[in-house]
């Protein structure tokens, strides 16, 4: 078919004009609803916004002086130490495992712990690849996150919960563009041999965080984190990967993954 | 509405929902439109509507005008809200439940099937709108908002952001690989 032949067909096609006039009418309920909540808020900020000039000091002075006399310093850096005192996770710790983030909510603490991001397993039979974790070695109970709750006032873990990450499949659309993505980069074709051979092409898990909710907390994939893919490529013995953000249609790096031997 | 209405609408509307409802009232048929000729599907397009219309709401106090009309803005959150349909393929549902009588009387669900049955009818444009959908965002985006909203280049470079040689240049490209899928199903 010719450009100017599919343009015509574009052209002329003929196109739904199809109308919700109930969904219509009820979001525009919920947006009025929803206004006035905005408007309210935005007076309430409002207000405060014109005292700031006048009062900043004085209110900044207030706060201060009574959060450091009526509730006890929880910070942070605490809540760590008393999460490492725990021999489980100063065990994964010990393995490489991260302290990824901690959320405050009263008296309790919430500590997220991941793993670090490694390169997916790609067996091949009676083969094992010098920095990738051969599929016999890969222990039976891999340690995927854990959430730690830490009693601030008695100064200990109260419960640790591992986590188990979704696991993301791509679709083959999102692995053509991946491979398109590595096909045009720069620091691929300059790193990759040309002869080099896809192996796999995979989703990379997102790293997490913790977002407060009520009196509790969620965890949830880090946006910016969200959206990748590792690709594998074997020329001969050798492996190499490449991170791709498929968000930002960019290779994020490109790594040796080393040499294959008997 | 001419530019001069619109402006001032739109800074009314910061602060009188009277005239929020206005805007609304304007755009909501085109904006609907089209994420309808972008995803197909009249559930995912009611609920990507309903998001876009409240990140507009939203982040309508900090909308500066630039003498472009707010429909093109409006077409952008709606890009945006298609795309992040697409790359976590779930969607948000904004809570219309909270009315809980349906308006007037209607009744949404038969409305709702009324309509599928309308755009079932429409089979060549949903058979050529499934192969856009393999197209990437940036292709998809401009050659519905050329050939199925019918804007011109200018316009298209208003919405998405872009320079008119890259629209004209994006148009090329997606048109291509569009025509290489018609030739692959042949």
């Amino acid at each position: 078919m010719e450009e100017k032949d599919l343009i015509k067909k574009l052209e002329e096609i003929s196109l739904p004009a199809i109308e919700l006039p109930t969904h219509k009418a009820r979001l525009k309920s919920v947006l009025i609803e929803r206004y006035f909540q905005e408007k309210r808020r935005g007076e309430f900020f409002g207000f405060f916004r014109k005292l700031l000039p006048v009062g900043m000091v004085a209110i900044i002075l207030i706060i201060l002086i009574s959060t450091n006399l009526i509730f006890p310093k929880y910070s942070l850096a605490k809540a760590k130490e008393i999460a490492l005192q725990d021999p489980q996770i100063k065990e994964w710790v010990e393995k490489g495992a991260v302290i990824k983030d901690v959320e405050i909510i009263q008296n309790r603490a919430y500590v997220l712990i991941q793993p670090p991001e490694k390169t997916r397993e790609v067996p091949i039979e009676g083969k094992t690849a010098i920095g990738v974790p051969s599929v016999s070695n890969v222990e039976k109970e891999e340690f995927k996150g854990a959430l730690a709750e830490v009693n601030m006032r008695e100064k200990k873990i109260t419960k640790i919960e591992k986590i188990t990450p979704p696991i993301i499949t791509l679709t083959e659309t999102e692995k053509e563009k991946v491979r398109e993505i590595a096909e045009k980069d720069l620091k691929v074709s300059g790193i990759i041999p040309k002869e080099a051979e896809i192996q796999e092409i995979s989703s990379l898990p997102p790293q997490l965080e913790l977002i407060k909710k009520g009196n509790s907390v969620q965890i949830m994939p880090e946006p910016k984190t969200e959206n990748r893919a590792s690709i594998i490529y074997q020329s001969g013995e050798k492996r190499w990967e490449g991170k791709i953000d498929l968000s930002k249609e960019r290779v994020e790096e490109v790594k040796f993954l080393g040499e294959i031997e008997e | 509405m001419n530019l001069d209405e619109e402006r001032e609408l739109v800074e009314r509307a910061k602060k009188d929902s009277e005239a929020f409802g206005k805007l609304y009232d304007e755009y909501y048929s085109k904006i609907f439109g089209y994420i309808l000729k972008r995803v197909a599907n009249l559930d995912i397009a009611q609920d990507i509507c309903s998001e876009t219309f409240l990140k507009a709401l939203k982040n309508l106090w900090k909308f500066r005008w630039k003498n472009i009309s707010l429909s093109a803005w409006l077409y952008r959150i709606a890009n945006n809200e298609i795309t992040n349909f697409f790359r976590k393929k779930k969607h948000k549902l904004v809570s219309l439940e909270k009315i809980s009588e349906p308006i007037d009387g209607s009744n949404p669900e038969i409305e709702l099937i009324e309509a599928e049955d309308r755009l079932k009818m429409h089979q060549d444009f949903l058979k050529i709108q499934e192969k856009i959908l393999k197209l990437p965002p940036k292709y998809q985006e401009v050659i519905t908002l050329r050939f199925f909203e019918k804007k011109q280049i200018k316009e298209i470079g208003e919405i998405l952001g872009k320079k008119e040689g890259t629209i004209k240049s994006l148009l090329h490209r997606g048109l291509g690989k569009l025509k290489e899928d018609f030739f692959e199903t042949k």
